[in-house]
Parts: structure tokens; sequence; C-alpha cells
């Protein structure tokens, strides 16, 4: 029954609760250790004829050697094949797969494209909840309703230091 | 069988995507490429009712199909749970994903090798570490498969070494440098605790859920696929042995350190050490400092009357405060408050210190007295 209300709204046009989300987390608690790069390999498909492969066919010639320089982790696949649209395919360390049109794209947007999916670790692009997050989230005790009530019992003094 | 199938979850959806078949036995074209759809099988018998609640099932479904979208990429994230599947996967859309990375197209084994080493910041000696990802039972079934296909000894015999003894170096020096840097860090945490917390951290697994995040059964060679989580296990303990053939002690209890000891963070202690008796521990342990029995006492109860009591009881040495907890029963907060008690002792209290992460200065002497700040 629900699934049948949300046709009126059109495709993506949902309310946020609607909506996937997600909360603010990072693979393997990356940058804690050491930052690994989440991008594994990018495979660029492009036709060699196709007009709208020019920006593909360009990056290939000027500007790939120098970001595969830059980035030795991640594997650069070119691969001129029949492709109706040449398309920038991103895959990360935890499975994803994105897959990026370039049809028309120059040379600059092309890089400009790969340079962020380098950056980009392969969760998600959902809502984020918040934009933070903590492992602990109390320092001094959570607080409930009993911390600041006196004790029933009459026997203070000071807490014993563990030593 | 055919109408159990039918009626399971979403095995619908899967047989006839987009078209709905009414009769049984009936042949349709498929215009969007799908290929033929057709029931096979299916009881006649099927009421008028049952078939206007398929109409809207599949009239449903296609309004989800449609209102779902170009989702983002085809694959599904190691990292999260599988929700509901967003679209119709096609049999050999399945079949192709159901595939080791090695057999899809772009893929060249020595430069993923490469950019392994240069991703995890380290100088691996490259045959080595190839050694590494090379499991017994791969050689094996490779021999297997070769002698199946009957060709002579000389071509059988792969002259590939297995990554069993990198494996138990690797295994061996993560136990041992992780158990020093528990004792350094927490001393006063006996030495079935530190057991408990190695155990933990080279557990099957953790291990092979940090090696399958790290993408580390793509490179793996072995027999099955997917990977089994021992094998992966005793892959990544190769990999460390590799590591430790090529760059040496130090750099390899970094790299130890990076990725075992960010998996404790959120984790309680008695989570990882299942301790049944804390309060007879909780004795031993002030016994062994010299300090008299702890008494209990509760300080603060709520609801007792109710369903849902609430008790704290507080656990008095020498008439000063050790530690309080809450609990349901009388007993389970008497327990609690024996295992915030030991917490307090061991220092692993959850607004301890966090670990330090910072680059050592010299030597592993050094990262210890360091680590136990």
């Amino acid at each position: 029954m629900c699934c049948v209300c949300s046709g009126s709204r059109g495709t993506g046009a949902m309310t946020s609760r609607g909506s996937p989300s997600r909360f603010l987390t990072s693979v393997l608690h990356n940058g804690v250790g050491r930052y690994v790069r989440q991008l594994q390999r990018l495979q660029l498909l492009f036709s060699p004829t196709a007009a709208d492969a020019r920006g593909a066919r360009q990056f290939v010639e000027e500007v790939a050697v120098d970001f595969a320089r830059k980035h030795p982790d991640v594997v650069l696949y070119v691969r001129p094949c029949s492709n109706p649209t040449p398309v920038l395919v991103a895959e990360y360390l935890n499975g994803t797969v994105r897959e990026e049109l370039i049809t028309s794209k120059t040379s600059e947007e092309i890089l400009q494209l790969a340079t962020k999916l380098a950056g980009q670790s392969g969760l998600d692009i959902i809502r984020i909840r918040k934009p933070f997050h903590t492992d602990n989230p109390s320092i001094q005790g959570q607080w409930h309703p009993l911390t600041n009530k006196p004790s029933i019992l009459t026997v203070r003094g000071p807490r014993l230091q563990a030593q | 069988m055919a109408r159990r199938e039918l009626w399971s979850e979403g095995c619908f959806r899967r047989r006839c995507p987009a078209r709905w078949c009414p009769l049984p036995g009936t042949l349709l074209a498929g215009t969007s490429g799908e290929g033929p759809c057709f029931l096979e099988e299916t009881d006649l018998v099927l009421g008028a009712a049952v078939i206007m609640a398929a109409r809207l099932l599949v009239w449903a479904s296609r309004q989800l199909l449609a209102g779902a979208g170009a989702g983002v990429g085809a694959g599904t994230g190691r990292l999260t749970f599988k929700t509901a599947p967003r679209q119709v996967k096609k049999r050999w859309l399945r079949a192709y994903l159901e595939q080791e990375r090695s057999e899809k197209p772009n893929w060249d084994y020595h430069a993923e090798i490469q950019a392994f080493s240069h991703r995890l910041h380290e100088n691996f000696s490259l045959d080595l570490l190839k050694t590494a990802f090379v499991n017994s039972c791969y050689i094996e079934s490779e021999e297997a498969r070769r002698r199946e296909l009957g060709l002579d000894k000389e071509t059988i015999a792969l002259n590939l070494q297995d990554n069993s003894k990198l494996a138990e170096e690797g295994m061996s020096f993560s136990r041992s440098y992780l158990t020093q840097c528990f004792e350094g860090a927490y001393p006063e945490l006996p030495a079935e605790g530190i057991g408990a917390l190695v155990d933990f951290l080279t557990s099957q697994e953790l291990v092979s859920y940090v090696a399958q995040n790290l993408s580390i059964q793509d490179l793996t060679l072995c027999k099955e696929f997917p990977a089994p989580p021992d094998v992966l296990q005793r892959t990544f303990f190769a990999v460390i042995g590799a590591l430790l053939g090529s760059s040496g002690l130090e750099k390899t209890g970094i790299f130890v350190r990076d990725f075992f000891i960010p998996q404790l963070i959120g984790k309680d202690l008695f989570e990882i050490w299942q301790v049944v008796n804390p309060m007879g521990l909780l004795v031993e342990e002030l016994t062994k400092r010299n300090i008299s029995s702890p008494e209990p006492r509760i300080t603060r109860q709520l609801g007792v009357s109710t369903v849902l009591p609430v008790y704290f009881v507080g656990l008095y040495c020498d008439k000063k405060i050790i530690a309080e907890g809450p609990g349901e029963t009388l007993l389970a907060a008497e327990e609690e408050a024996a295992r915030v008690a030991l917490r307090k002792l061991y220092g692993y209290t959850e607004n301890r210190r966090p670990w330090d992460y910072s680059k050592p200065k010299q030597g592993l002497a050094t990262e210890k007295a360091i680590s136990s700040s």
C-alpha cells in the first residue's frame, strides 16, 4: 500500500524520511591507524572514434599518465572498446562499484572527476544523518535520572583511587 | 514445487519482471530483451482471487522499480548489510557478478599487487608478497586440473611456494607484538585478559573482515570462490609475514598496530573477555592489592514494586566506594558493580586515554613506554 502512494510524487522527490540515509562512518576506521586510499581501480572505457568520447581520448593522451603517477595505489585501466557511451568505472575496497558517464566531458573535467573519485570511500552517497560521529560520547559518564540525586546511604567519603 | 517458488519472497519479480503472464505454458516474446517469460507447471487451481492479487503485486512492484531509479552503481557495499534487492538481476548478470574479480575484464595481477603495496604505504618485496597470496589449496587444485587435462609431469608441477610458512610467521609475530602492546598499555590487566584480547584480534572473523575490506580476496589465489574466512585469515597473516621479511620488525609492528588495534574502538573489555564470576575475580584482585573485600550496598533504587525495577549497588571497601553498577535485580546489579570495579582496576574504562598512534622514536621499547601513558 505504501508503495502505491509514492508514485504520485515522482521518482526521487520523496522526503528524506523516505529516502535511504546512513550515519557518518568510515571503512575499517580508516585514518585512525593509517590512511588507506579507498579507491582500488579505475577503468576508463571509451570508443576510439565516437565524437562524445573526445574528452576521454584527450584525457588518455595528455593527463592519464600523470594521474597514474600521482596515484600509485590506484590501478588505471584504459580500454578503447566499442562502448556506446564513454564511462569511468571506479571500484572501491569495500566492494562498491560506481560508474560515471563521461560523455562530452573535457579532459580537465574528467581529471576533476577522477580526483574526486579517488578521494571518496566506497560508502553510499546518501543523506548522512549527522555530520559527526564519536565512539566515546561520554567522558564523565552518561547522565541518567539518578545521577545527581543523593544516595539512600549516609556513608560518604572520597572515592578510592585505583592504583 | 513451482507454486511455492512462485509465491516466495521476491520470486515473482525475478521470474516475470515487467510482464504479467496469466496462463501456464504461455510463451511471451520479451520486448526489452529480457528473454521469453513463461510460467511452467502452474496449477490452474489458482483461483481468480489469487490472480487478482498477483496483478496488484506486479503493478505495485513495477511502481517500485520505476521509483527506485538508477541507483548508485550496481554493486553492494561489503561494509553494510544488504537490504531488499533494488533492481531485477538477470540470470546472466547474476552469473557475472558471482565471478571472481580476476575472471572479469580489466585485470592485471602484477599491477594490482604493486598498487596493493603502495596503498598500504609499505615497501613489500614483490616476490614475497606474491608468495603470500598463494594458498596450498590453489596449488593442489591447479595441479589436479592440469593432471586431468593430461599434460606431462613437467608442466603439471607448479613452481609455486605456498604461504603456510609466511602465515605462521605472521601469526606468531602479530600475537607476540599485540601481547607486548597490551602489557605495556594495561599493566594491571592479567594474562587471561590480555590473552582474550589477543585471541579476539587474531580471530578468524575479525581478520577475515579486515582482509575483505582491504580487498585481499581479489588477490588471493585459492580453490573456492568466494574465499572462505580461514583462507583470508591465513593470507592476511602471510602478508604480514611477507612484510616481516621485506621491511623488518619495526615497520611490521607499526602495520599490525595500525590495522588491528582500531578494531578495539567501541568495544568493552567484558564483551571480548568472557568472565563468568566477576565478583570472585574482583575479590582475588583486591586481596592481591591488600585491600579488604568489598561490601555491596544498595545506593539507589527505583520502581522496586513494579515490573521494571532499577537497583544501583555500590561496592564499598573500608567504607569507601570503589564502584557502582545498575541492574534489574539485586544480583544483576551487584555483578555489574563488580564488572565496573574490575574495569577501573584494570584501567580499561570507557573514558580512558585513546591509543597512541604517533610514530615511535626508536625501537619497540620506546613504543611501549609511549603507549602505556
